[in-house]
């Protein structure tokens, strides 16, 4: 499942290839807060994970696959309600065969991750 | 096995229940499983589990071992934890529909709610993930 669009909407997007800055809008009715949890809709911080990879995607106009987290703090518990909007940074560096990425979702209030981690090309296995 | 429902053990529920059953447990840790099934909600269009899907997986898993500990204390109903921090992600490929994850969680230090585990998740033989994780499960 794309989260664009189900989970979070772009609201802006200024890039220089190298960096991004996005906007986005959390969707309150996604399907995914009738499980996480009921009557408690709280944002699945692997959802937030999902998000930076296809914000990256955007960034690097390729599909692209998470080779490794070095390190992913949630310092924040986000909700729909308490966080409608969200800025999320995002700056690449080359690594072997991939990218590396930095990532930033916070709004003017707090910072809900801080994400860093290596991608690469999506290669699909053929079976 | 285990013959709970896994909704005795975990908060989450469809569409974000990504554990099916806990197959053993113990104070160290213990042994899940899930079976993609169609309509997974982490599923790509090509038919593959996200990374965020193998991460939400792990960290339920954790969360079931947990929630069978709470349950045998006396817990009316299984705990609700985060995410704290995933460190040292590595994905080795990406599982497909019709596939069987079995994932071990092994269980280390404690400290103010927070726990300390490591996860390792194969499909068959083959290796998909393994992760360090800090789960946050507030204490009543």
């Amino acid at each position: 499942m794309r989260l664009e669009n189900h989970y979070y909407e772009l609201i802006s997007m200024h890039t220089d290839g190298q960096s991004g800055r996005f906007h986005i809008a959390l969707c309150p009715d996604c399907e995914v807060y009738r499980g996480h949890f009921p009557d408690n809709p709280v944002c699945p911080g692997v959802c937030h994970i999902q998000t930076v990879k296809e914000l990256t995607e955007r960034l690097t106009g390729c599909r692209l696959r998470i080779r490794a987290i070095r390190l992913c703090r949630l310092t924040a518990v986000a909700t729909p309600a308490t966080c409608p909007e969200l800025r999320v940074d995002i700056r690449l560096s080359p690594a072997d065969n991939g990218v590396h990425v930095q990532a930033r979702m916070a709004d003017a209030e707090r910072t809900y991750m801080e994400y860093q981690g290596e991608m690469e090309k999506d290669k699909p296995e053929t079976e | 096995m285990i013959h709970e429902d896994i909704r005795t053990l975990v908060p989450q529920r469809a569409p974000m229940l990504m554990v099916d059953a806990l197959l053993d447990v113990g104070l160290e840790g213990g042994r899940t499983c899930l079976t993609i099934r169609h309509g997974n909600y982490f599923l790509d269009e090509d038919g593959r589990m996200e990374e965020a899907g193998i991460l939400e997986h792990i960290a339920q898993s954790a969360s079931a071992v947990a929630g069978r500990h709470a349950v045998a204390a006396g817990a009316a109903s299984p705990p609700v934890g985060y995410i704290g921090e995933i460190r040292k992600f590595k994905c080795h490929r990406l599982p497909r529909e019709g596939e069987t994850l079995h994932t071990t969680i092994t269980l280390g230090a404690e400290a103010g709610g927070v726990t300390l585990l490591r996860g390792e998740t194969r499909a068959g033989n083959a290796l998909v993930a393994d992760t360090q994780m800090k789960i946050y499960l507030p204490t009543e």
